[in-house]
Parts: structure tokens; sequence; C-alpha cells
């Protein structure tokens, strides 16, 4: 085996640095973000909220891994958030059905009634 | 190290919302028709937590629970008066609306789970403790908000509360889980250990979302837009309740956070504090002088008083740390007492400035309870708010600093520009004719008597400003 291929797979064996899994999370994080704050469909926004809380749970994870003496806490408290999230998601769907209901649109800039 | 009876006893306030909140759910499942029962066992639960604080606040206990997650100590019993009378009052207000809906366990019942959320949250000590209560407080929030399917208003104001309480809630989880990757832990001591020092940028990074994501959560600037629309939409009793309860204890969480989790880092929060308090004071004051619905002006009444609440976080450095723990405390329960009685007033005189026009002709007492509320958020000196004010400008005298001088100087400053629409209500009420045309009156006895007595508690605040003080000095913080 050409040495090349060797270092090839050791890279992709190797366990990532807590860097890279923290860096991966802040991305996943800022482009739920984003796209939270400029989509205007409910439905939509909700998906990124899921995006936002999956990178936070990515980070927990990890964290919880890296951490001395954790025993895996971190991947507990994971299991809370996910169960939170979706708590969240159901009382958010039912709202946006609530809206739908009463203006046939769940699109964020037609619902203004109220301004000032 | 703690015996099992005596956790029992700890927790016996939240073991009791949690039993009537069972029952007030199967008694609306089981008697169908019955939103009389369920009102009386709703207020009933509210009464009976309250009094059970207090037994636990008069015997002085003290404790840790849980591994040092749960704390049960002056400071948490006190917040805990707050919410759970605030929701007697709320339940009382929501009584006869909310046997309108056809719902009124459903409805009794989310109020029920938001005390039982915000009294966990502040007895926390643990980061991810405070995500799971905070979560139980604000996700039945969100259905009050949008409870009301007769008015098209509440639904649209409970899914711009919702999406934008929802990003926050990420934003604030994404902070501590960073808190807690650098601290290694996610009880509060531990993160002291970790925040004494220089700031890593990592940690610096999770401080700054946190506060982000708890400013969200107090409607403080800039982070407040959802506050006059979901206010607006929502029912009053839900706007009454969700201005002053789930707020005092995130306030008292905030505390928490701050003095025991990360007192090494405070020259770098009590600055961020100093301008949100000053950004928050101004926005609210602004817009509110602009209203003319008097829902939407208690709104951004409410962003301005975490505005002069948040000063008091300003404060917290050198000799003002007790002074300024002190001042939260007897802030929010000034609050409570004053901004809980002036939304309920809408449910008698109705939600227009005009409809206020000569009020004291035709109902002298609700004119003077609502002139005594409105006096009280002004900040008048015999009226509960003042308290809260003077303990806000002593701790920023005691603090030394110069920043801290500038956001007194915003207070007082705040306080005269919030004079014309908080008087323009009482000259409307005093001194204009009455416009003709019979106001919304779908209050009923229930909330009359929860006026009444707000209205006393805010002029006799003065008596127990006293023994508040010797509680806040006493909580345990610190």
């Amino acid at each position: 085996m050409p040495p090349i291929v060797q270092q090839v797979i050791d890279a992709l064996t190797a366990t990532p640095p807590l860097a890279g899994y923290l860096v991966v999370g802040a991305i996943m994080f800022a482009i739920g973000t984003w796209g939270a704050l400029i989509r205007r469909n409910a439905v939509v926004v909700f998906m990124c909220v899921e995006l936002m809380i999956n990178a936070v749970n990515l980070t927990l994870v990890a964290f919880g891994d890296f951490l001395p003496g954790e025993g895996g806490l971190g991947a507990s408290y994971a299991v809370l958030v996910i169960a939170i999230a979706a708590a969240e998601i159901a009382v958010g769907l039912a709202i946006v059905l609530a809206v739908f209901r009463s203006r046939r649109t769940v699109n964020i800039d037609e619902v203004n009634t109220m301004r000032g | 190290m703690s015996y099992t009876g005596e956790a029992f006893l700890g927790l016996m306030p939240e073991l009791i919302s949690t039993a009537f909140l069972i029952a007030v759910l199967m008694v609306g499942v089981f008697a169908e028709r019955s939103a009389g029962l369920v009102a009386s066992l709703a207020a009933l639960g509210a009464l009976v937590t309250f009094v059970g604080t207090a037994v636990l606040l008069f015997i002085g206990f003290e404790g840790e629970f849980f591994g040092g997650g749960y704390v049960v100590d002056g400071f948490a019993l006190y917040f805990k008066l707050i919410v759970s009378g605030s929701a007697f009052f709320a339940v009382l207000a929501a009584a006869r609306w909310s046997s309108g809906t056809g719902d009124a366990a459903e409805y009794l019942m989310l109020i029920l789970s938001v005390v039982l959320g915000a009294m966990l949250l502040v007895s926390m000590r643990d980061l991810f403790g405070i995500f799971l209560a905070l979560e139980l407080a604000t996700i039945p929030s969100y259905a009050m908000v949008a409870f009301d399917r007769r008015r098209r208003e509440s639904a649209e104001g409970g899914m711009k509360y919702l999406i934008t309480g929802v990003i926050a809630s990420s934003i604030l989880l994404y902070g501590m889980v960073l808190i807690y990757g650098v601290a290694g832990s996610a009880q509060l001591p531990d993160i002291a250990r970790a925040f004494s020092g220089s700031l890593t940028p990592v940690a610096l990074i999770g401080l700054v979302l946190l506060i982000s994501g708890f400013a969200f959560k107090v409607s403080a600037a800039p982070f407040h837009f959802w506050t006059p629309d979901a206010y607006q939409g929502a029912p009053t009793s839900a706007a009454a309740f969700l201005s002053v309860a789930p707020k005092a204890a995130i306030f008292g969480v905030l505390l928490r956070i701050l003095l025991e989790g990360m007192p090494g880092a405070a020259p770098v929060w009590t600055v961020v504090m100093a301008f949100l308090s000053i950004v928050t004071m101004f926005v609210g004051n602004l817009f509110a002088l602009r209203q003319r619905n008097v829902r939407r002006m208690l709104a951004y009444s409410s962003v301005a008083h975490s505005g002069y609440i948040l000063a008091a976080f300003a404060a917290l450095q050198g000799d003002a740390v007790p002074t300024g723990v002190q001042a939260v405390m007897i802030y929010s329960a000034a609050y409570a007492v004053m901004n809980m009685g002036a939304f309920l007033v809408i449910d008698l005189a109705g939600e227009e400035v005009k409809g206020y026009n000569g009020l004291f002709r035709t109902r002298p007492g609700l004119a003077i309870s609502m002139g005594v509320f409105m006096a009280a958020l002004v900040g008048l000196p015999p009226l509960s708010g003042f308290f809260g004010k003077a303990w806000v400008l002593l701790a920023g005298a005691q603090s030394g600093s110069g920043l801290v001088y500038v956001v007194v100087g915003a207070v007082v400053v705040n306080s005269v520009l919030s004079v014309p629409y908080y008087f323009g209500i009482i000259r409307n009420m005093f001194f204009e004719e009455p416009s003709g045309g019979e106001t919304a009156g779908e209050g009923g006895f229930a909330v009359e008597f929860s006026v009444y007595t707000l209205a006393a508690a805010t002029v006799i605040f003065a008596l127990i400003v006293g023994p508040l003080a010797a509680l806040a000095q006493a909580s345990g913080l610190l």
C-alpha cells in the first residue's frame, strides 16, 4: 500500500479533535440563525430553529465526550434538549395551524394586523 | 446530605402546584360544564402554594437537594411567593373569561404549569435544569397568548411570541452549552471557579449569548419587539400574569447565575447590563408615548420597567451588591402588584385610551384604582413603584462606578419621560367628559375584587417594604 493511501486512511479513521466538532456546530448554528431570521414561512422558520437546536446538541455531545470525568452527562443533557425541542415544535405547529385557519397564510409578513 | 423527608418538605410548594395542576386537568376532562369548579380549584391551588411557600419562608427552611442542583433558600422562596401570589389573581381574573371559551380547564392548567416552571426556575443551580424549568415556564405561555380564538390578534401575537421565543431559547441554550464546555460542569459553583480571572473567547461568547437569550425573555431592548404584539393579542389575564410572574422568576435566576456562577466576570457583565438597561428604558418609554391602545402602552411600559430592573443588575459591583440584590427583589414585588392591577383594569374599562374618558364620573372606584396604578408606575412616593426605584437609585449610588451613575441618571430621566403617558390616562379619567357608549365590561366580580385588592396592596406597600427588605437581606444569596 502506498504511504499516501495509508495517510488518508489514518486521517479518516482518527478521532477528530474537539475543535472540529465545535466548528461544525458553530457553522450549523449560524446557518440556522440566518435562516430563522430571513425566511418568511413560519414552518421553514421552525425547521431552521431545529437546525439551531441540533447544532447545540452536537456541541453538547462533543463537550460531554471530551470533558474529563463527565461520565456521559453531556449526552443525557442532549436527550433532555431533544425532548424540549419536540415540545416547543408541537406547541408551535398548533399555533401556526390556528393562524392558518383564520388567515389562510403562514407567511410572517402577511400576519401583521398589529403595528406601532 | 439531606434526607428524603427534607427534600419532600423543600419541594412542597412545587408538589402542591403539580397536584392541583393534575386535579384541574382531570376535573376538566371528567366533568365537562364545570368551569366554576375548575376555577375555584385552580385558585385554591395557587393560594395553597402561596401559603406553603410562606410557611417554608417563615420557618426559615433552607437546603440543597439532588446533588446541589436544586436549592431552597430565602431568595428562591421570595420569588416563589411573587409567582404564586400573582397566579392567584390571574386565575381569579381568568375565571369568567375562560368559562366563556369552553376550555377553562386547559387555560387554567396552563397558568399553573407556568407557575410550576417559574417556581422550579428560581431554585435551580444547574444550567440545564435552569433551561428545563425556563422552557416549562415559557412553552405554556405561548399557548396562553394564543388561546383567545374569538380575536384574530391572539393567534398572531402567539405566533410572533413563539417564533422569537424559540429562537431566543436556542441562543440561550447555545450560550449555556459553551459555558458548560469551558467550565467542565453545569453546576454554578463549578462555573464560578472557571470564570475567575480573564475569560477565554469561547467563555465570552457563551456569556454574551446567555445574556442575549435572557434579554429576550425579559423583553429588554433590542430584543423586545415581540412584547407589544404578544401582550396586545393575549387574553388580559395572560398578559397581566406573563408580564409579572415569569419575568420576576427570570430576573431571579439571572441574578443567581451571575452572582453564584460568574462573580469573577462581574466587570464584563455589569457593563453589558448597563448598556442593555439604558437602551431598554429609552425604547420602552419613547414607544409607549405614541400608543393609543392601553394594552400596547402597558406592554411598552413593561419593557421600560425591565430596563429599570436591569439598572440594578448594572450596579452589582463593589459594596453595592447586597443593595442591588435587594433592589431587584423589592422592584419585582412592587412591579407585580402595580402592573398586574393596571392590566386587569383593561378587562373592566376596555383597551382604548378614549374609553377612559370620564371614568371617574361613571365608575369612581375603578378610576381611583387605575389612578393609583398609573401613579405607582411613574414612581410617586407613597406607592409601591417608588420603593423599587428608590432601591435601584440607592444601589447605583453605592456602586461608585461612573457608568452606573450614567445609568442612574437615565433612570431619573426616563421616570420623567414616562409621566405624559401614565398621567394622560389619569387626565382622561378625571377631567374629560364621558364619551358616551357603554365601555367593555366583561370582567365581573372576581376581576373587580382583584383590582381593588391590588390597588390596596400598591397603596400600603410602604408598610410591607420594611419586612420585604429584611427578607431580601436574609435571603441567602451572598
